[in-house]
């Protein structure tokens, strides 16, 4: 019989209806043996008291049902961005709100690299810095004897100094879509899209693939999560070759790994059959800290780049409508095989119409080969309305609400992408919980920074970085928001029966915060500390 | 030697596969490589093309969801960085890409030339597809961007079609022949490889001079910007007062730049029911 440890802590927030608050919490084998105060655990003979928690608040390990295995990498680069973040390490990096701050940092980061090597940065967004537009001027007076490259927070667009110019034959002659010219016909630096960049990127050794899928990519994510006081996490667009199964396993198979990794297999660049085989074959592969069998599916683009499906009335401004990734008639070809093949899906719909497409599909697809508990999942939903919140409902289709969008994006999707009485009902979890849908709400990281109780506040409060509050009917209450990070999110991911709540039988896996987030303003909730996770009954403090 | 790079685009089922099929099959003395961006595509069609060797890459497009779609690029540096490079780079988009952006990158890329965009158009369902508001934007973009059409699976244009194809502002194209060799819509190289020429054929129209005369810079860019109407290619080098320069056109797309190159000539190509060669003749030499 292996040891009992009794977790003391000053609050334990359980999300268990029968017990919603405890002060101890015993452990065995990784899992909960018993939950309530002190000799909870004594039924069952000899136990540990622990005190090392006890002046936190416990609460079950949050859930991100939306990210990607990128999150972490990106850190290896500079970071240029407007808004703090937490690096892997722990450590905070100020946000800069203005260009000097940013050539000042890449300045200090340049100091410490090799002579020679490249100057890469990222994260950095225009819209947020006063001044002028970042040029390649700011980037020489940071290094002009080798390459210096700053990306965008949005990954389409990049400024480069002029040695990186040179090295690419970018001349007042060159007549590229994507490279900017100034009023002086030379180049100004600023690059975009993937075109225009990529000859950039390909001399400077920049290699997007290296950042999801390496050992180091799933250590650095896992320190991410820890940070944020998450404890599962998908990967959602995962493309899982061999060699990446055997990384992936190996990595997330360590004592000392405290991450339970969910990748959604990408439904791309196969037939839907041969999709369908690979995610169940995958599935039988999983083990307690690597789940696999799920499907991710792309449709629409985004709605901050116009790429998004949206419904009459359209664009405002009169842009035009926005692209399939996934033709429709493709949707809902792959729909039908992954439900006959018992697959759950995930399936991107930013726009209203690639949402309702999306729910014709699932709505065939049930019809050839019923599956009531399929649990697929809609992720982002920006624009879904009650109306098809209830088909969601009907069919027991869940959905993963992109609430961070509100801060980040709320403004400019009032003013310049759906206007104003949209914007004021998009990521609508109100509707949603009111229609009885189950709601995750979550990041997208690395798109947003990764932060359950940050993006719980959003959902909450509803405010945009401008400071006003965009649409307050369809605030969520604490208790819901924190309902959707945790056991929400776990029942997206079909790992409510193990994780999501603080219950007898389920997995030890614990967020550890400094303040209880039912007790504070709401709109302090995502100032609450955190201080670490315990994982599978290990403690592992920030 | 920088590679040229075609792009064949054309919504699902337009016939891409067949067509590089058909190149993969000729002989052209050139040795293609193939890139085929399945992202969104259900078959793939990497498996359906002819592969003679490892010619052929399949890219599923690692698409970080609503962030990038980094790997077709990844994967045209790779052609690049592969020895011996190929003498040509197709790329077949997917079914529902924007086939302006992956020329783009060839237009940008110093070590690739920009050897135009072929779009197929579906002589069978071409017509539904640009009927269907949820697809039809998509499919018109196609086409508005490529520099040559070409209609499938019809021995004429299908007069629903060509209805459609009006509706949409787009003139009606010619329809690919199925006897008539394609390498010659590749033609990029100057010489061909091992002195090889294509055979002639009546779809197409050649000329070809090696006196092209002596032209300032913007005599000749002015010169090709008032090329005729259905001239698909025009290549070489033509002397002007400050040098050799090089000049390339393919479609819609025009590039004139210096050259080291010493000797003189011009080639040029286009569609037989579009042009003869007369009238290139009478165009270059201004009669
Ligand atoms: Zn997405
Ligand atoms: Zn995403």
């Amino acid at each position: 019989m292996s040891e009992i440890t009794v977790f003391a802590a000053q609050k334990i927030v359980t999300m268990d209806p029968s017990r919603p608050e405890a002060t101890h919490v015993a452990v065995q084998d990784g899992k909960i043996l018993a939950v309530g105060g002190p000799d909870c655990a004594d039924a069952w003979g000899p136990v540990n008291h622990d005190g090392s928690l006890a002046d936190s608040v416990l609460m079950p390990g949050f859930v991100e049902g939306h990210a990607h295995m990128m999150a972490g990498s990106m850190w290896q680069f500079a970071y240029a961005g407007f808004h703090d973040r937490i690096d892997p390490k722990g450590k905070l990096h100020k946000g800069m709100t203005d260009i000097d701050a940013v050539v000042s940092r890449l300045r200090e980061f340049a100091a410490d690299l090799p002579p020679g090597k490249p100057v890469v940065a990222w994260g950095l967004d225009p819209i947020f810095l006063p001044t002028e537009r970042l040029n390649r001027t700011h980037l020489d007076s940071i290094a002009d004897d080798r390459p210096v490259m700053v990306m965008f927070s949005n990954f389409h667009l990049m400024c480069v100094n002029s040695t990186c110019l040179e090295m690419v034959d970018y001349t007042r002659e060159t007549n590229v879509e994507g490279v900017l010219r100034g009023a002086d016909g030379e180049p100004t630096g600023e690059l975009q899209e993937m075109a225009a960049m990529f000859p950039v990127m390909r001399r400077t050794g920049l290699d997007f693939r290296g950042l999801s899928q390496t050992p180091e990519a799933v250590k650095t994510y896992a320190d991410v999560c820890r940070l944020a006081g998450v404890t599962t996490i998908t990967d959602l667009f995962s493309h899982m070759e061999e060699e990446d199964l055997e990384v992936l396993t190996q990595v997330t198979g360590r004592d000392d790994f405290g991450l339970r990794l969910v990748p959604a297999l990408a439904a791309v660049g196969a037939s839907p059959q041969d999709i369908a085989d690979k995610a169940n074959r995958l599935g039988k592969k999983s083990t307690d800290k690597l789940r696999m069998g799920a499907v991710k599916l792309m449709t629409d683009g985004s709605i901050q780049g116009w790429t998004a499906r949206v419904k009459w009335p359209g664009y405002v401004g009169g842009h035009p409508n926005g692209l399939w990734n996934t033709p429709p008639e493709q949707i809902f070809a792959l729909c039908e095989t992954m439900q006959a093949n018992g697959v759950q899906m995930h399936i991107h719909v930013n726009g209203d119409e690639a949402s309702s497409v999306s729910l014709d599909a699932l709505e065939e697809a049930s019809r050839k080969h019923p599956w009531p508990s399929a649990r697929h999942v809609l992720q982002h939903c920006q624009m879904m309305g009650p109306d098809q919140f209830r088909r969601c409902r009907e069919m027991n289709v869940c959905t993963n609400i992109f609430s961070n969008h509100i801060w980040y994006f709320g403004d400019q999707h009032a003013a310049l992408t759906i206007g104003e009485d949209r914007a004021t009902r998009m990521d609508a979890a109100r509707s949603a919980l009111d229609e009885g849908v189950n709601i995750a709400l979550h990041s997208d990281a690395p798109v947003t920074p990764l932060g359950p109780l940050f993006t719980a506040w959003c959902a909450v409060n509803r405010q945009t970085m401008s400071g006003r509050t965009l649409g307050d009917d369809q605030r969520i209450t604490v208790d819901e928001a924190l309902y959707a990070i945790t056991l929400g999110a776990a029942y997206t991911l079909n790992l409510d029966a193990e994780i999501g709540s603080i219950e007898t039988g389920k997995r030890a896996d614990f967020a550890v915060l400094g303040q209880d987030p039912t007790g504070v303003d709401p709109m302090a909730l995502k100032d609450v500390p955190i201080n670490g996770i315990v994982f599978g009954g290990n403690v592992q403090m920030n | 030697m920088r590679l040229p790079l075609t792009v064949i685009s054309g919504y699902l089922g337009a016939g891409k596969t067949t067509l590089i099929n058909r190149l993969l099959a000729e002989d052209h003395g050139l040795r293609l490589m193939i890139l085929v961006n399945d992202f969104g595509a259900i078959n793939i069609d990497a498996a359906l093309i002819e592969s003679r060797q490892d010619d052929t890459i399949s890219l599923s497009n690692g698409c970080v969801c609503c962030t990038m779609g980094a790997d077709l690029y990844m994967a045209l540096g790779d052609a690049l960085d592969r020895t011996p490079r190929p003498d040509h780079l197709i790329v077949e988009a997917s079914g529902i890409a924007d086939p302006a952006a992956i020329a783009n990158a060839a237009i940008a890329e110093p070590d690739l030339s920009y050897a135009g965009i072929i779009t197929l158009v579906d002589g069978l369902n071409g017509a539904d597809l640009l009927r269907d508001p949820l697809i039809a934007p998509q499919v018109a973009q196609q086409i508005k961007v490529a520099d040559m059409v070409l209609i499938t699976k019809a021995d004429a244009p299908p007069p629903e079609l060509s209805q459609t194809l009006s509706e949409h502002d787009l003139r009606v194209p010619p329809v690919l022949q199925v006897k008539a060799p394609v390498a010659p819509l590749l033609s990029d190289t100057l010489p061909r490889p091992k002195g090889r020429a294509t055979a002639p054929h009546p779809v197409y129209v050649k000329w070809a001079s090696d006196d092209p005369g002596e032209l300032t810079r913007s005599e000749l860019k002015a010169r090709l910007t008032a090329r005729p109407d259905g001239l698909y290619r025009v290549k070489g080098f033509v002397a002007g007062p400050d040098g050799m320069n090089e000049v390339h056109v393919v479609g819609k797309h025009l590039d004139v730049r210096a050259s080291t190159a010493q000797a003189p000539a011009l080639v040029a190509l286009g569609l037989s029911d579009r042009l003869t060669t007369r009238q290139i003749d009478d165009w270059w030499f201004a009669r």
